[in-house]
């Protein structure tokens, strides 16, 4: 027990040092057993949920956004708040994978496929928004920079623009980054299984990977390559994401602080995430020796160290908003805190800096129970936050006489739900179906499997 | 796997042992060099996929069929004087009050599309007010009956014309013969040919008797006129001659009289390049109404007290000015304003300033007191008004009796007294409704049961209203606009009413049933000839003009107007013994008026969306009305605004939500009659809530000024929707935001004299990039916000002229309003007595546009001319352009709000043929915005084209500036230095709204000047 | 033994230490052997050293794309901005390069990242490739879960069986392998035309015409979809729901008059109009040839170009009496305008083709007609 609580030693990435085989068999298992029933019911709740998100939109394509409760002044409502959500989300894995594998960190090697599958899985939700939340959803194929008919082009200095750009890019970033990571562990597979079926898809997907260390060669710099662009990748796309808010001119987002802000409050958010899914996925798949509590505490370190920073940016928004002597911008963060949306801003606050304070504390730091809950209040925190930028700014502008309240809608809440569905239901897929840990990365890492260097 | 299924790769294919090879040296550079799709035989993915995207190809082109043929469909006797896509105009006459404004109808192959004033109009001089723009929808309304409708039993179904008419005729014959009554309802009856037409019917069939009756009219301001001056038509107030108006709880700028008029020359001596000749507004009133928002100086005081009022200013004035004049002096000698204000808490300071200023301007001041005001005050009035020379017998009086427009007099209460009489005892056979809604507006005297006493009861209307439910013989007739008539608007001037469009159901007008039961023949032409008839015999003599009939009545039709050479102004001595016949009633307790309403003239205009949706003027508050009461009674009652209240007076309750406005005295409630029609189609029926039933007959006549008992209902909430959040001016925090913001400017018209600094500028706003350079014509406008009073009338003549659709009160509540101009009304100061002010508030088209930069497909960009342009078509509907808004006028389809509203109403084909062929008809998720009537300017620069010369930022008029009863709103461009335009965007007034941003609208508001009283007396 | 050896890939030896796997490699790589290669299913450290690899130019590659992905990027938005489809967007010049930084940064993490993902999978790797002999062998098995292994290829120029036996067994393999190539995959030889495969496209191209005729045709035009083609209102010409003869265009009510327009105070009268209609225009060159024009498209169709009567309807239509009668060329002006305005006989009204202007042009251009052909005396001077 004491051990576990000394610094002073780095502690072993896999702990009680199992065979290469035992890795294989470990997580490989779960694509090999029969679904279990937790996992069946996990799948139908998730389901469910994203059937109910389903349906939402597709009356409000049919009938049109007036389905939501967006008005006049309140433009941008749930299905931006949601996209801004999602793609804070996806920002974790990206950056466990890449920064946390430039900084060499090999305590990442047990949640950075997790991880990764997970930003995948976040920016394809994310990525549904921007598309439905538009009036003529058929019409989308004009945010793609291509020439209509009369020859008539895109608008590239519209934040919106830059957003299709990173967003996309990201989005395919991510995945080959996933994916190229994945190849040599479908190869396992596929040596390993005996179905026909399966042989089939997993010696498709290993596109005849065959573990040859001049591919290894050429491999590993790929993967450094991948890594070095990724890590500047995920900081600048949530940064274009606050572009959309900083670049207008609204009081309360036309603010300078909000790049470093929104990265900051996606890394929170997204670990927040993982963390929770993690702790659900280690103790169902019994991989409590590969992602192990260290790396959990680790998670939650950062967590801190985000929310600090994202408590911080609210108190400099306070000062700037002071300072500036800008009557409109002072206005605007005194309604935050005191008018009509009050409720949700100090929703927020609680969610966001009050509560992750108890991570200062090793032991609540250690307990999975704590850790879980305090990871759910920041993912709702960090939803109320996006919810309070968007809303509260555009409810009450410039002239009072456009002013208007903004009340969601069943829609809106049904749309929310499904974008949750559509998450878990492609992560319990994903954990079914394809290996949750990156089997070579793990091997790498083991002592005994690296040659003794004299 | 098997490798028939699964080949990998064209190579596998065809070179199994050379891709063998490959692979064996895979690690050699170049091995794939001798890899080349095109040498391969057979069928490779590459033409696999070619062929799919050819099939694709072909497929869609070869059967297309594109929605739309071009179908052409040209006229095939094309009429002399309309040429396709050139619009034609009508002069014609509106009759939707008894003002009979004459109207310029814009036609578009012979469809009418528009409504404007008809600028040869004496009195009203080409300006028209919003219901007037709007009638138009009543038109084309899709619910018009078609048919006529007979009742068997409780429900009904059409007959053929003939038949109807044989029954109506049988019917009116047999009352004739057996001497029953044959009662005829009508509107007030002021034209030439209605006046014969019924003269010649009361001939042939003598015992039919006229009720004629009007809910707008002023009866009281009436019965006191005969009282005073021995005439039933009261002198009218020339405003533009007065320098101090003082209104008594009147809103002769909002709805009551000739209110264009009234604001036309209001607003004539609010022109600041003649700060002197600025006139002063003195508005004493219970509620806020528009009157009291332009007035200078406003007294909020209970209507109740307003006759003591002008009892105690006459007495002082008889004090200052010496005048000897026994019969009066007797009634006030108890009174005086120092009593006077301290009942009332009042300042009497004020008082006396008022006092001072009817002196210092005799025969330069004028008191209007309230259409429904009590007879009393109106008397007493009559008599200050003549004691500080507001009625002198020369031109320059302000009050002249040159509207003498009423032909056959209005019936009086004992009239109608006596009609429910002969309907109990049965001498009533047949009535017929001219025209008129008894059943709804008479509810004072239970018409509807009444009616259902009379064996026969006949109804002409165009569209389903109480009384037509109520009767047992429907006929459809004509609109306004399919009818031929003539109308008498003053003593020597009459108006021409023809037909734009052949009745669009086949209807005859009513007057034509009259002339068939008249001539026993029904015949569609026969009102026309008659109208002809009647000026041919009784104005063309007059006329003496050296011209035949037919190019004389040829000219009036054109003109649409037509004034007699000679005008003979009678001048009746004021008979002062009236005041005698004053009794002095107390009334203490709550206190209620019921005004006109402002949007549906009484009821009449209920089933007209445009005007349902129309923001009302002072709460902002659509598809509703509601009983008006002050922050402290509200809360004395333990009530917020929309919830209800029960209202107990002269003995019959009903329900109302009430709303918080501020300005409104303590204890006072005032109600607006006209809605809750019980039968209105689907847009109109049960909206809003039915005052008249409260109301007594007597009422009507002598003033809506009574008594009330108030039950709280706290429980009971009914949310009205108004576009705009409403705060109590008692919260500090958004108290007075739009001065604070310098959204509204304005200052004392005394400080602009002395030369102060009325407007402040930002001055170091400053671009970072080179600004856009704009020559030719840069279109700009400028509101002057001293004219505006804010009448909505430019609001609705945006929705004709642009297509802008009804969106129902669900979607208000939401947020969503369409209209592409408001007027933002900013209250501030204190909750009684606050200051108001107008603000039209249209696209500002920024020549740095912030809604153009975000827009990721640019649907929205700058035009070489320097209008910020909405592209619908390329418009995906992101909203971030609204979001980026500093002004917030971009307005969303949210639906498809013409199939969302009322199921699909505004997807009838009728109303296909009213819109604006010039503008695109938006469907859902596409933003749009004022565009400054672009189709206008496209229309001027193609004339400009034809005729060789540049475009002139005088050649457009856009709809609101057109319509703009106060010429408040100027249009022009911004480079042409000689121009009226150019003048005022430079003003030292002006300023734009929210400068600091820079955005650089180009749009001006000139910044109102308050006549306030100087403080020294 | 023998018999396979044709068939024969190569001999794989499997290890279990890492460390073993290393000095071995690096011992076959000392003995020149080009086509040989080492397995392990995660990458050993220090290896590609011991093998003697070349330093991977993935990294150039990455470069190279990424800087292309820039000014491609650049291209693009100045291109597009500037020259193909210049705008006013917000006042801005149209090339504002820090609006348009995000896209490039974004062009370049694209282009680089994914195309030198594809550059290695596909041009390096020759990715996809499932028919390697050594799939399905028990030694690529064994890699899979922990072994890892030496493989010298059979077509190396120094392999010879035994010598290759020998060497790894020295180099202390745990186990030896034979990998042979399957003779089915040898000898295959593909049917270019496979019946499956024709039917299959035939279904693929019948679904694309079908799904492409209802999309393009069909779907696009149901609710939801507007493309506000159809506007609920009537253009100029044309068709109206609403009327039962289906004409948009109205005709105005009888005795109606519009703005503009004029009072014909002599309908019905030619004489009166004779003796008050005076022309105003006076003859100029432009007045004869807006005559002439007016004239020709209207009025010769009947009247012939030279008002001879004798006209291309000849036949199908009463000729009309000529205009140089002695009757016309006595008429005063006023009566041709009378006619022109309210016809006469069977010529209708050509009040709605010709302006007031253009009648009297018209006038003008007949008497030059009937001028020409009896000319007078003076008109010779």
């Amino acid at each position: 027990m004491k051990a576990q609580y000394d610094y002073t030693i780095e502690p072993e990435v896999i702990e009680n040092s199992p065979t290469l085989a035992q890795i294989n068999d470990v997580i490989a298992a779960p694509m090999e057993a029969p679904p279990t029933k937790g996992w069946k019911i996990a799948l139908a709740i998730s389901s469910t949920m994203l059937l109910i998100g389903a349906i939402s939109l597709g009356f409000s394509f049919y009938y049109g956004t007036g389905l939501w409760g967006n008005n006049q002044p309140v433009g941008w409502a749930f299905p931006i708040v949601n996209f801004v959500f999602w793609v804070g989300i996806g920002h974790a894995g990206t950056l466990i994978s890449a920064i946390l594998f430039l900084f060499r960190q090999k305590w990442r090697t047990g949640i950075a496929r997790f991880a990764e599958a997970m930003t995948i899985f976040a920016v394809m939700t994310a990525g549904i928004f921007p598309l439905i939340h538009t009036g003529r959803p058929w019409l989308a194929g004009y945010l793609f920079p291509l020439p209509n008919q009369h020859g008539l082009w895109v608008n590239f200095t519209s934040p919106l623009l830059w957003d299709v750009f990173a967003v996309s890019t990201y989005f395919t970033v991510s995945l080959v980054f996933w994916y190229v990571g994945l190849i040599p562990d479908f190869a396992m597979l596929r040596d390993r299984t005996k179905e026909k079926v399966k042989k089939f898809f997993y010696s498709l997907l290993s596109l005849g990977w065959r573990h040859s260390n001049r591919h290894w060669n050429h491999y590993e710099m790929l993967y450094l390559v991948l890594a070095g662009f990724a890590t500047p990748l995920v900081l600048s796309v949530h940064t274009i994401v606050s572009f959309d808010f900083a670049v207008s001119i609204l009081p309360g987002w036309h603010t300078t602080i909000f790049p470093p802000y929104f990265v900051a409050g996606a890394v929170f958010s997204g670990f927040a995430m993982v963390q929770n899914v993690l702790i659900i996925l280690r103790k169902i798949f019994k991989m409590e020796h590969i992602i192990t509590i260290d790396t959990l505490e680790k998670m939650n370190k950062v967590l801190l160290a985000t929310g600090m920073m994202v408590g911080y940016a609210y108190g400099m928004e306070f000062f700037i908003a002071w300072y500036s002597g800008n009557p409109l911008e002072s206005f605007v963060f005194v309604n935050r805190a005191f008018g009509n949306y009050a409720w949700a801003y100090w929703i927020m606050v609680t969610c966001n800096v009050v509560i992750p304070q108890l991570f200062w504390i090793r032991k609540l730091r250690r307990n999975l129970v704590v850790m879980f809950i305090v990871g759910v209040f920041v993912n709702v925190g960090m939803w109320f936050e996006r919810f309070v930028i968007t809303v509260t700014s555009l409810s009450r502008d410039f002239l009072p006489s456009s002013w208007d309240y903004y009340k969601p809608t069943l829609t809106d809440f049904g749309i929310l739900i499904g974008s949750f569905g559509l998450f878990f239901t492609l992560v319990i897929l994903f954990i079914k179906f394809a290996p949750v840990v990156s089997i070579s990365e793990v091997k790498g890492v083991l002592k005994s499997s690296q040659p003794h260097h004299h | 796997m098997s490798l028939e299924t699964f080949w990998k790769s064209p190579t596998d294919l065809k070179f199994p042992l050379l891709s063998k090879e490959a692979k064996e040296k895979e690690f050699i550079d170049g091995v794939t060099d001798d890899f080349n799709p095109n040498e391969l035989k057979g069928l490779s993915r590459r033409k696999f996929l070619a062929l799919t995207a050819a099939t694709l190809a072909v497929s869609t082109v070869a059967c297309t069929d594109y929605h739309d043929k071009g179908e052409i469909i040209p006229y095939n006797k094309k009429p002399e004087n309309v040429i396709p896509g050139i619009a034609n105009y009508y002069a014609s006459t509106c009759t939707g009050c008894s003002n009979h404004c004459g109207i310029l109808i814009k036609t578009r192959e012979g469809r009418p599309i528009k409504i404007d004033g008809n600028p040869d109009d004496p009195i009203t001089k080409g300006k028209i007010c919003a219901i007037g723009q709007a009638s138009i929808l009543n038109l084309y309304d899709p619910e018009r009956y078609r048919k006529p409708r007979k009742r068997n039993g409780t429900n009904f179904s059409d007959i053929k014309w003939q038949e109807a008419f044989n029954e109506l005729l049988s019917k009116v014959k047999l009352a004739n013969n057996t001497g029953s009554e044959i009662a005829i309802i009508t509107p007030k009856i002021e034209s030439p040919s209605q006046k014969r037409l019924f003269e010649l019917f009361l001939q042939k069939y003598p015992t039919t008797k006229i009720y004629s009756y009007d809910t707008m009219t002023d009866y009281p301001r009436r019965r006191a006129s005969e009282l005073c001056f021995l005439t039933p038509e009261p002198p009218v107030a020339d405003i533009s001659k007065a320098k101090v108006i003082v209104a008594l709880e009147s809103n002769f700028l909002g709805n009551e009289g000739n209110f264009v008029k009234n604001i036309a020359q209001f607003t004539e001596n609010r022109n600041i390049d003649n700060p002197e000749n600025f006139n002063r507004l003195y508005a004493i009133e219970g509620i806020m109404t528009i009157t009291g928002a332009n007035a200078d100086i406003r007294i909020p005081l209970n209507p109740t007290k307003l006759l003591d009022l002008v009892l105690s200013l006459i007495s002082d004035l008889l004090n200052v000015k010496q005048i000897a004049n026994g019969t009066v002096y007797e009634k006030v000698k108890n009174y005086n304003l120092e009593k006077f204000a301290k009942e009332n808490n009042l300042e009497t300071k004020q008082l006396k300033y008022l006092l001072r200023d009817l002196v210092e301007n005799y025969g330069k001041a004028v008191v209007i007191a309230g259409d429904k005001m009590p007879v009393d005050l109106h008397i007493a009035v009559n008599i200050l008004n003549d004691l500080i020379g507001a009625r002198q017998e020369n031109n320059e009086s302000i009050l002249i009796h040159d509207f003498e427009t009423l032909l056959t007099p209005l019936s009086t209460l004992n009239d109608f007294e006596e009609l429910i009489q002969k309907v109990k005892s049965g001498k009533i056979s047949v009535l017929i409704n001219f025209d008129t809604n008894p059943a709804f507006d008479l509810s004072s005297m239970e018409f509807e049961s009444l009616m259902r006493k009379i064996p026969f009861t006949a109804t002409m209307t165009d569209s389903e209203t109480e009384t037509a439910l109520a009767s047992n013989l429907i006929f459809p007739i004509n609109h306004n606009f399919e009818s031929w008539g003539d109308y008498k608007v003053s003593n020597n001037t009459y108006t021409t009413q023809q037909p734009v469009i052949e009745p669009l159901y086949g209807t005859y007008q009513k007057e034509d049933i009259l002339l068939g039961i008249l001539n026993e023949k029904l015949d569609k032409n026969s009102y026309h000839k008659f109208v002809k008839e009647t000026w041919s015999t009784q104005i063309f003599p007059q006329s003496n003009s050296g011209v035949n009939f037919n190019e004389f009545w040829t000219s009036v039709l054109h003109d649409g107007v037509y004034q007699l050479p000679s005008s003979k102004t009678s001048f009746p001595k004021i008979n002062y013994d009236a005041i005698n016949s004053i009794t002095q009633q107390s009334k203490s307790g709550y206190t209620l008026t019921l005004k006109n309403s402002y949007n549906t003239a009484n009821g009449k205009y209920q089933n007209n969306g445009w005007l349902l949706e129309l923001p009302h003027p002072i709460s902002k508050i659509t598809w509703d009305n509601y009983a008006v009461v002050s922050e402290r009674t509200a809360h004395k009652l333990g009530l917020e605004s929309n919830k209800m209240i029960q209202i107990k007076a002269n003995g019959k309750l009903m329900e109302i939500p009430i709303f918080i406005l501020p300005g409104t005295v303590d204890d006072h409630f005032s109600i607006e009659i006209g809605f809750g029609r019980r039968a209105a189609g689907t847009i109109g029926k049960e909206v809003g809530f039915d005052a008249f039933p409260i109301t007594t007959l007597k009422q009507m006549f002598e003033g809506y000024l009574m008594n009330l008992e108030v039950i709280p209902l706290p429980n009971k909430e009914y949310k009205l929707a108004t576009t705009v959040e409403h705060h109590s001016l008692n919260d500090n925090f958004t108290k007075d935001l739009a001065k604070k913001r310098h959204i509204i400017q304005d200052g004392i018209l005394a400080d602009f004299i002395a030369g102060k600094e009325i407007v402040e500028h930002t001055h170091d706003a400053k671009s970072i990039v080179p600004e856009i350079e704009y020559n030719g014509v840069k279109w700009a406008m400028v509101i002057d916000m001293n004219k505006c009073v804010g009448c909505n009338a430019c609001v609705v003549a945006c929705n004709v002229e642009n297509n802008i659709p009804i969106i129902g009160k669900d979607q208000v509540q939401r947020g969503r309003e369409m209209q592409w101009i408001r007027i933002d009304t900013y209250y501030t100061g204190n909750q009684d007595n606050p200051e108001v002010a107008n603000q039209p508030m249209l696209c500002q088209h920024c020549d740095h546009a912030p809604c153009e930069n975000v827009c990721p497909v640019v649907a929205t960009t700058h035009s070489p001319d320097g209008l910020n342009q909405m592209v619908y078509n390329r418009c995906v509907g992101t909203r971030y352009c609204s979001n980026n808004c500093p002004y917030k006028v971009r307005r969303f389809n949210f639906y498809d709000y013409r199939d969302q509203f009322a199921n699909h109403y505004q997807k009838a084909d009728s109303l296909a043929l009213m819109m604006n062929p010039e503008v695109t008809v938006r469907s859902r998720g596409v933003m749009e915005k004022c565009t400054f009537c672009i189709q206008r300017i496209s229309e001027a620069k193609a004339s400009a084209i034809a005729e060789g010369r540049q475009v002139r930022g005088t050649d457009v008029k856009t709809a609101c500036q057109e319509a703009c009863p106060a010429s408040a709103i100027k249009f022009g461009s911004s480079n042409e230095p000689d121009s009226e335009l150019y003048y005022w965007r430079n003003h030292k007034l002006g300023y734009h709204v929210l400068e600091e941003l820079n955005v650089k609208p180009n749009v001006t508001y000139i910044a109102r000047l308050r006549n306030k009283v100087e403080t020294k007396i | 033994m023998e018999i396979d050896n044709k068939n024969l890939y190569g001999v794989g030896a499997l290890f279990t230490s890492p460390d073993k796997v290393s000095e071995a490699a690096a011992k076959i790589a000392e003995q020149g052997y080009q086509n040989w290669d080492v397995h392990s299913s995660y990458p050993i450290h220090g290896m590609p050293k011991k093998m003697k690899l070349k330093w991977s130019p993935l990294g150039y590659v990455a470069l190279i794309l990424g800087l292309s992905g820039t000014s491609f990027g650049l291209f693009l938005t100045y291109w597009t901005m500037s020259v193909d489809y210049p705008m006013i967007i917000g006042g801005k010049p149209s090339f504002s390069l820090p609006a348009f930084i995000p896209v490039l940064f974004e062009l370049t993490v694209l282009l680089a990242a994914v195309g030198t993902a594809l550059t290695m999978l596909f041009i390096l790797f020759k990715f996809p490739n499932n028919r390697h002999p050594l799939h399905d062998t028990d030694y690529m098995r064994e890699i899979s879960v922990d072994k890892s292994g030496i493989l010298i290829e059979a077509n190396d120029k120094k392999f010879n069986y035994d010598e290759v036996h020998t060497l790894l067994t020295s180099l202390g393999a745990d186990k030896i392998l034979d990998i042979h190539l399957d003779p089915s995959e040898v000898n295959y030889t593909p049917k270019i035309l496979e019946p499956k495969f024709l039917i299959f496209i035939i279904i693929v191209a019948f679904l694309t015409s079908f799904l492409g005729y209802f999309v393009n045709n069909k779907l696009l035009f149901m609710p939801p979809f507007d493309f506000m083609v159809d506007q609920h209102r009537n253009d100029v010409q044309s068709r109206s729901k609403f009327f039962a003869d289906g004409f948009g265009m109205r005709q105005p009510v009888e005795g109606t008059v519009a703005r503009g327009q004029k009072y014909y105070p002599f309908s019905g009268k030619p004489e009166l109009a004779e003796a008050n209609l005076i022309n105003p225009l006076l003859t100029t060159e432009e007045v004869l040839a807006l005559g002439k024009k007016k004239y020709n498209t209207f009025c010769s169709p009947c009247h012939d170009y030279h008002g001879t009567g004798n006209s291309r309807l000849n036949g199908q239509f009463p000729n009309p009496p000529s205009l140089h009668s002695e009757k016309v060329r006595n008429w005063k002006d006023g009566h041709i305008y009378h006619i022109i305005v309210e016809g006469q006989n069977i010529m209708p009204s050509y009040a709605s083709q010709l302006t007031e202007k253009e009648r009297w042009a018209v006038i003008l251009y007949i008497r030059a007609l009937q001028r020409s052909l009896n000319a007078k005396e003076e008109d010779l001077k």
